[in-house]
């Protein structure tokens, strides 16, 4: 098959963006419910550390507004694999009746074809929150605005955008081995909502699971702090954009693996 | 209603929920990991705070109380709002609707086989692991069987919490909307995403009062011999309140159910 480049997978990306967002259209109030619950979902996290604050001033030796902007670049970093990588969701019920096959039959890269059928809008609510709220803790940290560390911010949400896909990507397709693996993906989703405390407060053994294993500390942790301490980077921080890639890339392959497996199974 | 067709249902739930037995380790390991997460997010807070005890609640208390809420959310976790919105998109409901038994508690008893497996295979465990880890803080007497009845109330008004939310689908096509605000609402009032020990004074007055405490804050408050608990006013207090909730959710998602079973159009079903 001839190699194709950027420009087609872009042109064919828009094509189906614009047949699944018509389609969106038609189910108004669904688009308007789902957009609520989340914004609520994101309200209560805000409540939460709200009512944290009120009982302890500082946690790990983080105060209110560093741990607002760790908020807000967590959901910033969450916004693409709600987003682009949405349909990871419904990858186990395609694979249990059989409907993943059409995938396998059209001359384009089957994960960017699954990935591209579903794009999630409610997700952009949740990027305006993440956004309001690294403003708000920025101002009021005062961290000064310079060209370099608008860059820097973007380049490091980018990369913690990154594992947050890969540990997706990974718990989607363990439905091509195992049965019922909802579990799997509820679970990993249930872990992001610990990527907004410093990863400081783990200790040994369970400081490198959560680090490399499952890696939640890198979803904000380790990237913020670039933001944050500018004076005191440590080394894991200016890895994490390779470390990202790499954890991409490997989940790509299982992904890609399982996809391999299905087809010899012939369903 | 003969018993023995109930308990067929829960039979049946029971070798269905075994069946897949994966999900039910795999729910277990995440429980476990779940509990490490908590126990050094609250080992730091309370680490900052410079004092023992915050709120009435120490931190071995916290952790008890979160932990188990995750294990209780995980064996009361119901998927009615999923199953009747995809019932009624394939048209299954009408097959369930006319089945020689009410609707609604046709439902319930199919779930309650679930319910048993998972208290066994992952409350349980949980539990057990829990009293390791802390020790044995829990105390051991009456409190247990309280917090059994409480619990059992508890699986009651969640179903009942279930059965008021799953209809709204039927108006408004969207389930993934409607179940996430009902999850995001039930989670932060009823404690289990914080302890309501926790919330400042003025929203605990009201938050008291709602549905919500019943399913996790009641019975955690009970086991760990909270909120007065400990005396048997209190203790009559906390159950006069699950009482009153289950009678008024139960007769209003009765009255719901029955306005909008009318309203049920099933495509080509």
């Amino acid at each position: 098959m001839r190699k194709r480049g950027l420009k087609f997978y872009m042109s064919i990306y828009r094509k189906i963006l614009i047949q699944d967002l018509k389609s969106k259209m038609s189910y108004r109030a669904d688009f308007i419910i789902s957009t609520i619950g989340m914004i609520m979902t994101n309200l209560s996290g805000f409540v939460t550390f709200m009512i944290l604050f009120h009982n302890f001033p500082t946690i790990n030796g983080w105060d209110y507004y560093h741990m607002l902007f760790l908020y807000g670049f967590s959901l910033v970093a969450l916004t693409p694999v709600q987003c682009f990588f949405d349909n990871n969701w419904n990858l186990r019920f395609m694979v249990q009746s059989g409907d993943f096959i059409k995938y396998c039959f059209r001359p384009v890269n089957v994960f960017f074809y699954f990935m591209s059928e579903v794009f999630d809008v409610k997700g952009l609510g949740q990027l305006a929150f993440g956004i309001g709220t690294i403003v708000y803790a920025w101002i009021k940290i005062g961290i000064p605005v310079t060209p370099l560390v608008i860059l820097k911010l973007i380049v490091f949400l980018f990369t913690a955008s990154l594992f947050m896909i890969a540990l997706m990507n990974f718990a989607a397709a363990t439905c091509f081995w195992i049965k019922n693996s909802g579990y799997v993906m509820v679970i990993m989703f249930r872990f992001k909502d610990f990527a907004k405390y410093p990863s400081s407060i783990f200790e040994g053994i369970f400081k490198v699971i959560f680090t490399f294993l499952i890696p939640i500390a890198f979803i904000a942790y380790y990237p913020s702090l670039v933001i944050l301490s500018p004076d005191n980077v440590p080394v894991l921080s200016w890895i994490s954009p390779l470390f990202g890639l790499i954890f991409f890339y490997l989940s790509y392959k299982f992904w890609m693996l399982g996809v391999r497996k299905y087809d010899f199974t012939g369903s | 209603m003969n018993p023995k067709r109930l308990l067929a249902l829960t039979r049946a739930g029971i070798m269905e929920s075994l069946y897949f037995r994966l999900g039910i380790f795999v729910t277990l390991f995440a429980n476990l990991i779940y509990l490490v997460l908590v126990y050094y997010l609250w080992k730091a807070i309370y680490a900052s705070s410079g004092t023992d005890v915050v709120n009435g609640m120490t931190f071995t208390d916290t952790m008890i109380y979160l932990i188990l809420a995750t294990a209780i959310f995980n064996f009361l976790e119901m998927f009615v709002v999923w199953d009747m919105s995809r019932s009624i998109q394939s048209g299954k409901i009408v097959l369930d609707l006319l089945k020689p038994m009410r609707y609604r508690k046709y439902t319930f008893w199919s779930y309650t086989g679930n319910h048993v497996v998972q208290f066994f295979l992952t409350f349980v465990p949980t539990f057990i692991v829990v009293m390791i880890v802390t020790h044995g803080a829990i105390k051991f007497g009456l409190n247990i069987i309280w917090f059994l009845v409480a619990t059992v109330f508890a699986l009651i008004i969640n179903y009942n919490i279930e059965m008021l939310v799953a209809p709204i689908c039927l108006f408004t096509e969207s389930t993934w909307g409607i179940n996430i605000v009902k999850e995001t609402i039930v989670l932060l009032l009823s404690g289990a995403t914080i302890p309501l020990a926790f919330f400042p004074e003025k929203i605990r007055m009201i938050v008291q009062y709602l549905p919500f405490r019943a399913v996790y804050d009641i019975p955690l408050s009970i086991l760990l011999g909270k909120s007065g608990s400990d005396t048997w006013d209190g203790l009559l207090k906390l159950f006069g309140l699950q009482i009153v909730w289950l009678i008024v959710l139960t007769v209003a998602g009765n009255i719901f159910w029955n306005c909008a079973v009318k309203k049920i159009t099933v495509n080509g079903g």
